[in-house]
């Protein structure tokens, strides 16, 4: 059994990579690209003032890699084991990288014989941490301040590039993006008496200077962060191979870390699943009992017909009735329209009191009645699968060998559906459980979005929309992961349940 | 087989119960806790109110606002009597005896007319003093920190809290007055600008407000590359420095010469250095609730550690300690967001909350109900903020190919062919009004001369022949001379109704002068690829406002075609370039307004755009909220008040 668990949970490291990278992928070729909402949020702005922004942008999400290198880096942020030189930990929390490169001007072997060195720093050794903490403080603002320059110059001279490249006929050079696509010229030599080279000539220096301004202050930086100002993050196992906890990157479109915003989310998505869950079971495994049992009957017409009718009805419909007619005051109004809480009850007790001489529902129960239009249409139309599977499972070992004998040797017949034939039909209800509910963790798009509740599902919508890489790729891989392990929980379940399965 | 009850399922069962009961019990105790902790903050907050009040002055008509009254007598020329000895040397320091020695010599000081209330609403009959005011924002601020937050939501809330130096009037947007500066200089030539800052303003925890947190905030806070506010960075980098010439005195300089200056200077809110300087990059990137200004309002936790954060309510409560002239009436501000429209209503009818932004269909089937106008008041007006929408044409090459829509004759022949307030009625349910020019009928560059082009067929079919475009082989279908027929493409943004519509009316209007319109929904996020490659023939969209005048240069300017600018539909006129650059330059409000308006008329006679529609602001606030004016500027929240009961505060 171990053995199998090791294995089952080995491969599912390819089988996340492989999810992941499918969706990725899906991302970056779908139109736009990663990062399409991020690009078009601009508004008015002066051309040259875009290119610079948005050249900034993308460095500063690394949208200007290819889409491989992009999923790769992700992948080996959110890889517990690190390698290569560590991070480091500041004391707020804040994850400390090594300084990244400064991408060299385009096209610059055109207009310098070697790219300007950086000047040899000076490592700081034997410094109190403190002054090493400010000295790095100091050096990565410099170097923003420089690379940002830097970056702002390169944008500049690939906008005189391919003023250059349709100068000298050769439109082909330049992509629909406006960026100059330095293979189909490099084997060339520039044409200096086209009259767009001397602006590229000026763009091409500043952008020179500005880099080695940035190579220089990187190599300030790199000595200050070697220099260790801050603890390393992580706990070291081998030589230059490193415990630390998955990073899941920062959101593009709401400039937080995913983590905070998948800690919000979740929370309200699982609430809602986990009240709705219980009444589905509690209703449906009954029903389906009492019409197998019955099988028939009335009943058993009457709660099928009913349960398929419920089923049927679309829950967006289901919902704006709901709040049209029950929420409304107009109507009945007998509920809260949106939101989790009353902005009172924040300030309420958790049960219920009395205040003043007044009685307040408190926290709790001002929770619940917010809940309850959602969880009625999160539920109403779940009924109809369980109890029809019920109600087959009971009737499939109701003809059973073992119930003849247990009707034979004269077990009471209630008996006989309680202990014999409903512990047999659950085995399929668990698996069926085990495989359902991850799908939960998901959230309803549709029902959050009539209702407002911010939960999972309108997370995962905002961040396709947008194509937010970091929220797309992090929700993927924990539905994915939740997913994987319940259907490994499922198959070692089978194992515990029936003897004639096992994985030894 | 049956169990029997035996001693370790009762020790169980006693554990289990133990636990239940305890669990019970703790949540009690916090209650408890809770409770004191509520009774505790009310008290915190009442006596913070009446030393707000002792400072601002013992009532309403407090000294605060007698000084403010004094001041702006001083203003238009009353001498104090003591002061006679120092008129001798008025003309070194200024007139009306103001001290202007911190001005460079030569150059007119602007003294701004102090910041206050248009409307006050202590006059309004029912005012009640207090209570609370609910929004509902149709958008959720993933953050509300200033410069940080890039959407209307997270700068409607951060209005409230921060303060620039200077604000175009709520009731005249010709008028520029002073929040945080008292008094401006701004060079003739463009250059620089000179501010200096009024003595008594304070941050919201009492600190001055002074010349080096001018300079924190443009220099060490919005040009820091390490913090995630790009976008500003990019509209104030005309700035080329700012110097601290004194405690209250700073001095810009720019660039280049630009009208503008003066509103990327002045009209960006200031920030304490003492509280965002304490932070590092980092925490104010992470930070979503840390929103700290001068404003007559305020968050109620600025402690990193209890700052709000999404999905909770925005609640602002009021700066106690406000150093304008006019304390708000309303004690708190709740933004609440509801995304679907529907509920967004509901709500609203319910009393969740006390203004609404309805869509168009919304306001003009609700605000018909019987009875809806006794509860309830409803505005439609055009302000400043108001965008237009438009249908533009391809004017330049698309893939290399002229489109037929290079010629003028045929732009104009498309605007003829539609007709806009049809469109307005039955798009938009008649709410708004017809657009003629970039810019809209509040701000002073528009040119009320422009009438727009009449619904005229025959005419457009008249331009079109001229233009070279007949049915040469009656197939109904237009052609030019080597016989191409009249085909374009028109692209649209699907999943809105009204883009829609948009299209299916644009189709059906072409077909009458006989071009023939294929349509070409696309998904809105490659509308920017789209835009920026050029390629398309057509296409519908809209430009919001957010200032009395937009430099038109990054949409008609020939400069703005290359590089993916934003002039997309390529129109080049050399005579719009110059009136452009010209207007650019001049510093001098008039002069420069009447170089626009020859822009938009230019604009008007090319059409590279069909103006449709003026986007009006739809609100309906609930008659419990009185003052609600509907400014040229907005809604000036500030200045609302409860009338009539005002509900217990909760707790």
């Amino acid at each position: 059994m171990a053995s199998y668990l090791a294995r089952r949970l080995l491969l599912m490291l390819p089988t996340l990579v492989g999810i992941t990278f499918l969706v990725f992928m899906l991302v970056a070729l779908s139109p736009g690209g990663i990062g399409a909402g991020l690009r078009f949020a601009g508004g008015q702005m002066e051309a040259s003032k875009r290119a610079q922004q948005e050249a900034y942008l993308e460095d500063r999400y690394g949208l200007d890699d290819p889409a491989v290198v992009q999923y790769a880096r992700w992948l080996g942020r959110i890889s517990p084991i690190k390698i290569g030189p560590s991070d480091l930990v500041a004391p707020d929390g804040e994850t400390i990288r090594p300084p990244r490169e400064t991408k060299p001007p385009p096209m610059w072997a055109w207009f310098a014989p070697k790219l300007p060195s950086p000047a040899a720093a000076v490592r700081a050794e034997g410094v109190a941490p403190a002054d090493r903490a400010s000295a790095y403080r100091r050096a990565a603002a410099d170097y923003a301040t420089v690379r940002a320059a830097s970056i702002a110059a390169n944008a500049v001279l690939q906008q005189a590039l391919a003023e250059y490249a349709r100068s000298i006929g050769r439109p082909d050079a330049v992509s629909p993006k406006g960026k100059i696509r330095a293979s189909r010229l490099a084997s060339q030599t520039p044409d200096r008496s086209s009259p767009a080279w001397p602006a590229a000539e000026r763009a091409a220096n500043a952008a020179l200077a500005a880099y080695a301004a940035a190579s220089d202050a990187r190599a300030r930086l790199r000595a200050a962060f070697d220099a260790g100002p801050y603890p390393k993050s992580g706990v070291a196992i081998l030589p230059g191979v490193r415990l630390a906890w998955p990073d899941l990157g920062v959101s593009f479109s709401r400039g937080r870390p995913v983590l905070d915003l998948i800690g919000r989310a979740l929370p309200v998505t699982l609430l809602l699943n986990l009240l709705a869950f219980p009444i589905i079971y509690l209703i449906a495994i009954p029903s389906g009992m009492l019409a197998a049992t019955r099988r028939g009957s009335w009943f058993d017409a009457a709660s099928g017909a009913l349960f398929v009718a419920l089923w049927s009805i679309p829950t967006v419909w289901a919902g704006v009735l709901a709040i049209g007619f029950l929420a409304n005051d107009q109507y009945l109004g007998l509920f809260p329209v949106t939101g989790l809480h009353d902005p009172a009850a924040q300030a309420a007790t958790f049960l219920p009191s009395t205040h003043n001489g007044r009685w307040q529902p408190g926290y709790l129960l001002d929770t619940l009645w917010h809940l309850a239009l959602p969880v009625s249409c999160l539920v109403y139309g779940g009924f109809a699968v369980l109890a029809k599977q019920t109600r087959a499972a009971m009737l499939d070992n109701f003809n059973a060998d073992y119930v003849r004998t247990a009707k034979a040797k004269g077990v009471a017949g209630r008996d006989i559906v309680i202990h014999h034939v409903f512990r047999n039909s659950l085995l399929p209800l668990i698996t069926m459980f085990v495989t359902v509910f991850p799908a939960t963790l998901a959230g309803s798009v549709v029902i959050e979005s009539v209702f407002s509740i911010p939960g999972m599902g309108s997370l995962i919508l905002d961040a396709i929309n947008l194509r937010d890489r970091e929220l797309i790729l992090a929700n993927t891989l924990m539905v994915a992961a939740v997913n994987l392990l319940a259907l490994l929980l499922a198959d070692v379940l089978y194992a515990l349940a029936d003897p004639r399965v096992s994985y030894a | 087989m049956h169990n029997r009850f035996g001693l370790k399922d009762a020790l169980v069962l006693v554990v289990l119960l133990g636990v239940v009961l305890s669990l019970w019990l703790a949540m009690f105790q916090k209650d408890r806790q809770w409770t004191e902790v509520q009774r505790m903050s009310q008290r915190l907050s009442e006596i913070e109110s009446s030393l707000g009040r002792l400072q601002a002055g013992s009532d309403a008509a407090g000294i605060g606002e007698r000084l403010g009254r004094i001041e702006s007598a001083l203003a238009s020329g009353v001498r104090v009597a003591g002061s006679a000895g120092s008129t001798g040397s008025a003309a070194s320091s200024g007139l009306g005896g103001r001290d202007e020695s911190w001005a460079r010599p030569g150059v007119p000081v602007i003294w701004g007319e102090p910041w206050g209330w248009v409307n006050d609403p202590r006059k309004q009959p029912g005012f009640v003093e207090g209570g609370e005011f609910c929004e509902s924002m149709e958008g959720q601020p993933p953050k509300i920190l200033p410069f940080l937050s890039q959407d209307v939501y997270g700068r409607r809330v951060s209005d409230r809290v921060c303060e620039p130096l200077g604000d175009y009037d709520p009731a005249d947007l010709s008028k520029f007055r002073g929040v945080l500066a008292e008094a401006w200089q701004m060079d003739p030539a463009g250059l620089w600008l000179r501010v200096k800052i009024n003595p008594r303003a304070r941050f919201s925890d009492g600190q001055p407000v002074t010349a080096e947190d001018v300079r924190f905030t443009f220099m060490d806070f919005i040009n820091n590359p390490q913090i995630d506010a790009a976008r500003v960075r990019a509209t104030t980098d005309m700035i080329a420095n700012v110097s601290v010439l004194g405690d209250l005195v700073a001095e810009f300089t720019f660039k280049e010469s630009n009208y503008s200056n003066r509103d990327a200077a002045m009209n960006n809110y200031v920030l304490p250095k003492h509280f965002y300087g304490a932070l590092t990059p980092a925490q104010i990137n992470k930070a979503t609730g840390l929103l700290m200004g001068s404003g007559p309002f305020r968050v109620a936790s600025l402690d990193p550690e209890r700052q709000w954060a999404p999905p909770e309510d925005v609640v602002l409560v009021r700066n106690e300690r406000y150093w304008g002239a006019h304390r708000p009436t309303l004690e708190r501000l709740r933004f609440k967001v509801i995304r679907d429209e529907l509920s967004r209503l509901t709500a609203y009818r319910n009393g969740e909350a006390d203004m609404t932004t309805p869509l168009a269909p919304q306001f003009v089937r609700v605000s018909k109900e019987p009875g809806w106008d006794q509860a309830n008041q409803s505005f439609n007006w055009i302000n400043m903020r108001s965008g237009y929408s438009f249908i533009a044409w391809q004017c330049g090459p698309r893939n290399g190919k002229l489109t037929p829509f290079a010629d003028r004759r045929v732009r104009l022949a498309m605007t003829h062919a539609l007709d806009r307030e049809r469109m307005v009625r039955e798009v938009w349910e008649g709410t708004g009004v017809v657009a003629t020019q970039p810019a809209n009928p509040v701000s002073p560059a528009a040119d009320p001369t422009i009438k727009p082009w009449p619904y005229d067929l025959d005419r457009a079919r008249a331009l079109l022949a001229e233009a070279g475009w007949t049915d040469r082989n009656g197939d109904k279908v237009i052609e030019n001379e080597r016989g191409d027929p009249f085909t374009f493409e028109f692209t649209y943004a699907t999943g809105g109704e009204v883009a829609e519509r948009i299209a299916r009316y644009v189709q059906g209007q072409a077909a009458l002068v006989g071009i023939r319109c294929t349509l070409n929904a696309v998904d809105w996020s490659i509308y920017a690829d789209l835009l920026q490659s050029r390629n398309f023939d057509s296409i519908v969209l809209s430009w919001q406002a957010n200032a009395p005048e937009s430099d038109p240069s990054q949409i008609y300017h020939s400069k703005s075609i290359k590089d993916q600018g934003d002039n997309f539909v390529q129109w080049a006129n050399p005579e719009a370039d110059r009136l452009i650059d010209a207007g650019r330059r001049e510093t001098d409000a008039a002069k420069r307004m009447a170089i626009w308006h020859e822009l938009h008329r230019l604009i008007h006679q090319e059409q590279p755009y069909t103006f449709v529609r003026i986007q009006p602001w739809l609100r309906f606030v609930k008659r419990g909220i009185g003052n609600v004016q509907a400014y040229p500027k907005g809604l000036e929240v500030p200045e609302f008040c409860r009338v009539g009961a005002v509900p217990a505060p909760p707790g």
